[in-house]
């Protein structure tokens, strides 16, 4: 039980003597009615069950910002990780700003941000492990490190950055809405702690003395639709036209002079230079995603022009099968999926604790994808088990079982891995074209992979020849016609997915346009090979090819921006970690970036 | 409504275990926080709080408050004395006898080969109350060098100077409560929300009850100023233009309190005759500030029913800064605004105890604001301490500019430098390194080993931190708040006080003087000197502080006879007519001519360097370096530098530029902001081998502090950004 003082001050106290029925968005703000089980079950904290003082206990709460008066003191942050024992690299609660203006009319508007536990909490329904729980008690969204894997894809999917995937711990942990000083009466430390009167809290919709709005959106503050946070806003001063993100991120938030409302929109702040930096495209935490994505694609692809042309009774398929180059394919297959599936799992913060991955198979595409793939790879593993050993018992029944098993996975695991990417906090990710790239990658590599390995066993027939080569050039037609839409959605039309596109032709301006190039080269080498039959030109369609998938997807996962709140110029500064950790700023104690692990 | 699963899942939230929580005032700045920190079961320091009934943060506390008990455990403390013959050669690990032996006969090696005061002492204002009197009677009393002074010359000098000429006496007449009651606040060069988030924070509630207006002179568009009334985007270092234009405004529109003039003040017709060349016009050439702007100001300051002025560092820090404090005394003077509720002139100070070594540590006189120069209080404290009063010189010695620059000539031979760190806090870093390089023996007295000015000490001596000690401090409303011992110091680290008892014994070797051992019964000796005078304590004690929270001084014997408890707050000085420290009890208007006497930017060096604190740091970031909670907000130097500038030069956002000033050049790292005009770029002073390798810090003919704030400097575009970053890191220990 958390130990109130007998002088505790006036502002630390909970006061919501009424409120309303219904939340703006429809919602009963009471969480469970008179009578219902949750109220039966205990509330434990820290083992103790709690006896119910608060009167307000099973109604939503949220945090109160007051945007015209937040001074950027901190205090909020460090009450928090007071409370919470939080290392400096971890912070439950941040303050950004953005700013606008010229001198000395200038403005500067901080926003101080933690977990808004939202009406639909895309974390609780994102994480695969079911670490998350929206709680009968305030409403609040707990989330469990000791169930939690360290996927970290709550922290892709929820837009105010509250979940803290901790790179040394590796384990997320989030703000806890102090639910043990709720339960005493008081308010959460941040508020308690809060020196330039802006942050309150309360029964969801409760205006606080003193202030007179409850607005739902600030500059800088992400779209509500996505997730109907619990937070309500205070911003009654005058804003500039234009406020600028001081992070290093490409956006700034322009004002609509009809609705008053800002919308992102691209802020070009390093020039058009366009450069290289192999080091940022293939360095990243996600590279572990770049090799399990294509490999996974590229065996699910083999698989299906297997499995698939052999039922249909594809000549030069069945020829391939009856191939010399056959069984080493299949085996290799199998390898490859281990290794992608070696990399997923070894980058997750807690490897051993992978079997968790299926828990939130009701609500999460990541525990679907993982399901599915992983049935893809059983099934991928029993076919190559009984082709291997085609007169092991019952292999005749069990070999079609497994190719099922494994066509099945492959299709509800491959549409999960899509979906699991399809993002609203993500608008560079949420378009079809991220479905058509899987698509591309797996159609294309899966058959430049039956392509090299009947070349190298001198199965190579003119049939398989083209028929491999026309789809490797449907892929990249697929792949191409996508990335030319996605452009056109996306560029241009504001958002921070116009953001990714400055970035993709300035910062990774070089290797975007050797993709590009390589797409386009790779292209004419199979409508080369579609035209003169020349399987040769496999050998360097193998590279061009192979190239073009890497770096494009390395591309798919560096030029993300998330649709996010606006860091300070070093702290919750993306551009200031990526410095820290290039230049050894990150081995230095007390700096608040750790160096990277993986 | 429970999404996820059907059972609740256990709730886990951080208990630290505290089964103890140990009372403090806050050691960072001087607004006075209580704080509790608390202990778990193996009586560590794991959580700190604000005290919920504490008058001055009534249970806030600001970040590095929130943060300070990780102090105790902070990296680099000195764990025991160390002694070595040069400053460049390997520290050995030594005795607490050995090295305050040597202490002792290098003091006095060097006073008789060179005269008594070849030997200075320098210390802080961040010292308890009772280790500075310790100090204060140890220096003046037994040692007898007249180059005794502290750190406050960077910071409050010019306030206690400009109190002083104005009133008779240091000392600030105002309190917090005076938000409450004012009807028009003007912040001269003081950040609030930055500099003193927990007075801001007062300053806040108060303003959101009355709404009265809030008017803000500052260069730089801080927060403070964005949220102002009325901002006045000053030309740096012309203040007192600023403050004359007011004056003729009001004595031109009869706005001024002729009743209060007539009553309270000397001077009136020379102030007159001065402030009649400050006609609004002339003066926005010079201060920057439409004439209208300057009519509207005076004119809203005059008519408030109440009306009070703080400051901080923009006005101290400056050539002019005695003048600018004078300037607003003659303000508050001419209006009535001094002593009554909500009319005061409030310098918001420093350091923690800033205001104990002022009031008691001797260093720019006599304890209890008394002076060398006057007879009588030279033989009243030598009677008090059993010194031959002749012992004690006739006028003050130098001040700590003035030491560093007699060191750089020559005449200092030996320091005795304690819990302040010159190598980061001087200006002109370069000229300071060949002070200290030059000295016969440095003795460096600090809680950190660490600290830079070390490399160049003999002696290096470990002391306590904070709340290792036990004592009191005073804060900027004169509340003098108890400081309770909550860990012993590490290692063979000592108390100051431990440290000072020890080296008097030294020097007291037949006991004439007694240095008594405990803090409380130090501070009951320092109540009986301060009987009558402007700051008496004596109705004081340790127990009675604790239990109060705090309490603002005057508070006398007198009143404890009379069953009068001590008041929470709101107590003021100059509450009635003609009791001002002057001995006729008038206080004195002073005229202010203006000489630009500032280096101005120019063709070789175009842009105002302009220096300042961020709210995550503490002065020479000693302490805040080392939280990471603290540090992360500003784990670097940076400038502030205008877009338009930024452009100009060819500087990205995050890019590393160099600095460079007629003294040096420095690296930082560029965030263009609209915050600063294109002339001019703001660089926080925290850094090691950054701000103060540019700061050019002309004295003040007065206060003799630094004006850190006006320096001129060009700025570079780095091409190798890959070794500027090197560079960069290199001079960053943390």
């Amino acid at each position: 039980m958390f130990q109130v003082r007998p002088n505790e001050p006036d502002y630390a106290l909970l006061k919501d003597p009424s409120s309303q029925t219904l939340n703006r968005y429809g919602k009963s703000i009471e969480t469970a009615p008179e009578g219902d089980a949750l109220r039966a079950q205990n509330f434990v904290i820290n083992g103790e069950a709690c006896a119910q003082q608060n009167p307000n206990r099973y109604k939503q709460h949220g945090f109160y910002f007051n945007a015209d008066n937040c001074i950027a003191c901190h205090a909020c942050e460090a009450a928090c990780s007071e409370k919470n024992d939080n290392p400096a690299h971890i912070a439950f609660r941040s303050v950004g700003f953005v700013e606008g203006g010229t001198y000395p009319n200038y403005q500067r508007l901080n926003i101080s941000m933690a977990c808004n536990h939202c009406d639909d909490p895309v974390c609780l329904k994102g994480c695969p492990t079911r670490a998350y729980t929206k709680f009968a008690e305030y409403g609040a969204v707990l989330q469990d490190p000791d169930i939690c894997f360290g996927c970290g894809y709550c922290t892709w999917v929820c837009p105010y950055n509250a979940p803290q995937l901790d790179p040394v711990k590796g384990q997320v942990s989030k703000c806890n809405m102090c639910v043990d000083r709720l339960e005493v009466g008081l308010k959460p430390a941040c508020v308690s702690a809060c020196l330039g009167k802006a942050l309150d809290f309360g029964v969801i919709e409760n205006i606080p003395e003193g202030r007179s709005q409850a607005k739902t959106v600030i500059p800088g503050f992400p779209s509500p639709d996505i997730t109907h946070p619990n937070i309500r806003f205070q911003q009654t001063r005058a804003t500039q036209r234009d406020m600028v993100r001081v992070d290093s991120t490409p956006v700034k938030y322009h004002k609509d002079d009809g609705s008053g409302t800002f919308t992102p929109v691209l802020d070009p702040k390093h020039d058009f230079q366009r450069e290289w930096n192999w080091a940022k495209l293939l360095g990243s935490h996600e590279n572990a995603h770049i090799v399990f994505t294509l490999a996974a694609q590229t065996a699910m692809g083999a698989f299906l022009l297997l499995s698939v042309g052999a039922w249909l009774g594809l000549e030069s398929i069945v020829a391939f099968i009856g191939s010399a180059a056959y069984l080493p394919a299949v085996v290799a297959l199998i390898a490859l999926m281990s290794f992608g599936l070696f990399k997923l799992n070894m980058h997750l913060g807690k490897p051993m604790r992978f079997y968790r991955g299926f828990n939130n198979w009701r609500l999460s595409p990541v525990s679907r994808e993982i399901a599915g793939v992983s049935l893809f790879f059983g099934g991928l593993a029993g076919y190559g088990f009984f082709s291997v050993f085609p007169s092991f018992p019952f292999a005749e029944l069990l070999k079609p079982a497994a190719t099922v098993a494994g066509l099945l996975g492959l299709s509800f695991g491959g549409y999960y891995m899509i979906k699991l990417y399809r993002i609203p906090a993500r608008p560079f990710w949420n378009h079809w074209q991220t479905g058509a790239s899987f698509i591309a990658a797996g159609l294309g590599l899966g058959a430049l992979f039956l392509a090299l390995f009947a070349a190298g066993f001198n199965s190579l027939t003119p049939e398989l020849t083209q028929m491999l080569a026309s789809l490797i050039m449907f892929a990249l037609l697929l792949e191409g016609v996508g990335l030319l839409a996605h452009a056109r959605d996306l560029r241009g039309q504001g958002e921070e997915g116009d953001a990714s596109f400055y970035e993709q032709t300035t910062t990774f301006g070089n290797p975007y346009w050797l993709r590009n190039g390589l797409l386009g080269l790779s292209l004419t080498l199979a409508l080369g090979i579609v035209a003169t039959g020349n399987s040769m030109l496999f050998a360097p369609m193998a590279l061009t090819l192979l190239a073009t998938a890497i770096i494009g997807r390395a591309l798919f996962y560096v030029l993300v921006i998330p649709t996010t709140m606006p860091g300070a110029f070093f702290w919750r500064n993306k551009g200031f970690v990526e410095h820290a950790r290039e230049t050894g700023l990150a081995n230095m104690p007390q700096l608040g970036v750790v160096p990277d692990r993986h | 409504m429970l999404f996820g699963r059907s059972k609740k899942n256990p709730i886990k939230i951080a208990d630290k275990g505290i089964v103890e929580w140990k009372y403090a005032a806050c050691g960072y700045c001087s607004t006075g926080c209580s704080i509790e920190v608390g202990l778990n079961a193996e009586g560590k320091p794991v959580s700190s709080r604000g005290v919920a009934d504490a008058d001055v943060n009534r249970g806030k506390l600001c970040l590095k408050g929130i943060f300070e008990h990780e102090l105790f455990t902070s990296a680099g403390r000195g764990l025991q004395p160390l002694m070595r013959d040069k400053w460049h050669d390997a520290w050995q690990p030594s005795t607490w006898d050995a090295t305050l032996d040597k202490l002792h006969d290098e003091i006095r090696r060097i006073q008789a080969e060179h005269g008594p005061d070849s030997f200075a002492i320098i210390s802080t204002g961040q010292m308890l109350t009772e280790e500075f009197y310790t100090l204060g009677k140890l220096t003046r009393g037994l040692i007898g060098t007249n180059n005794y002074d502290g750190n406050t010359t960077l910071c409050m000098s010019s306030a206690v100077s400009g109190y002083k000429r104005s009133f008779g006496s240091d000392g600030p007449p105002g309190c917090y409560e005076d938000f409450e009651h004012t009807g028009c606040l003007i912040a001269w060069g003081s950040n609030l929300p930055e500099q003193h988030p927990i007075i801001y924070w007062r300053m806040k509630e108060a303003q959101e009850k009355t709404g009265f207006p809030l008017i803000v002179v500052d260069p730089r568009v801080t927060m403070l100023a964005q949220n102002a009334h009325i901002h006045l985007a000053i030309t740096p270092g012309t203040d007192v233009v600023l403050m004359n234009a007011m004056m003729h405004v009001i004595f031109k529109e009869n706005l001024h309190d002729q009743r209060y003039i007539n009553a309270n003040t000397n001077g009136i017709e020379a102030l007159r005759a001065e402030v009649e060349k400050y006609d609004p016009v002339t003066a926005s050439k010079i201060c920057g500030i439409d004439e209208d702007t300057i009519r509207v100001v005076a004119r809203t300051f005059a008519k408030a029913s109440a009306a009070m002025q703080i400051w901080t560092m923009g006005i101290n820090q400056s050539t002019h800064g005695s003048d600018g404090v004078v300037g607003i005394n003659n303000l508050a003077l001419i209006t009535g605004n001094i002593g009554k509720p909500g009319g005061t002139s409030l310098s918001i100070t420093g350091q923690c105890n800033a205001m104990g070594t002022r009031e008691w540590s001797s260093c720019s006189g006599l304890p209890g604001f008394r002076y060398l120069e006057y007879p009588e209080h030279r033989e009243e404290v030598g009677k008090f301490w059993n010194v031959d009063p002749e012992f004690f010189p006739k006028k003050r010695g130098m001040l700590q500019t003035d030491i560093y620059q007699a060191m750089e000539a020559g005449q200092i031979k030996g320091l005795w430098l304690i819990a302040t760190n010159p190598m980061s806090s001087l200006p002109n870093t370069a000229r300071i390194r060949k002070a200290m390089e030059q000295l016969e023996f440095c003795c460096v007295q600090d809680c950190y080993q660490d600290t830079e000015s070390a490399q160049y000490a003999h002696v290096y001596l470990p002391a306590g931190t904070w709340a290792e000690k036990d004592g009191v401090m005073t804060n900027t409303e004169r509340r003098i708040n108890r400081i309770t011992p909550i860990t012993p110091p590490p290692g063979e680290a000592k108390p100051d006080l431990w440290v000072f008892n020890r080296v008097a014994e030294r020097f007291n070797k037949d006991g004439r003087v007694t240095f008594p051992e405990r803090a409380g019964d130090i501070f009951l000796e320092m109540g009986q000197l301060s009987k009558g005078r402007l700051a008496d304590i004596s109705g004081m004690n340790h127990e009675l502080i604790e239990k109060s929270r705090g309490i603002q001084w005057p508070y006398t014997a007198d009143q404890v006879e009379r069953g009068e408890a001590p008041p929470k707050g709101g107590k003021r000085l100059y509450t009635v007519d003609g009791v001002f420290s002057y001995p006729d009890g008038r206080a004195k208007l002073i005229p202010l001519p203006f000489i630009d006497n500032n280096e101005v930017p120019d063709e070789k060096f175009p842009v105002w360097l302009n220096t300042g604190r961020l709210i995550e740091h503490w002065h020479g970031r000693t302490k805040t370096g080392k939280i990471g909670n603290n540090n992360k907000y500003s784990p670097i130097p940076f400038i502030e530098i205008n877009p338009d500038l930024a452009l100009e030069l060819g500087i990205q956002r995050g890019e590393y530029v160099r600095m460079v000033s007629r003294r040096g050049d420095a690296v930082a790292m560029a965030m263009p902001t609209q915050r600063v005009p294109k002339n001019m770029v703001f660089l926080p002073f925290h850094f090691h081998d950054c701000a103060n390798r540019l700061t050019l810090g002309l004295l003040d003919p007065h206060s003799r502090q630094p004006a850190y704030k006006q320096s001129a400097i060009r700025i570079e575009r780095i091409a190798d950004q890959v070794a500027a970053a090197k560079l960069s890191m290199e001079m960053r220990k943390f």
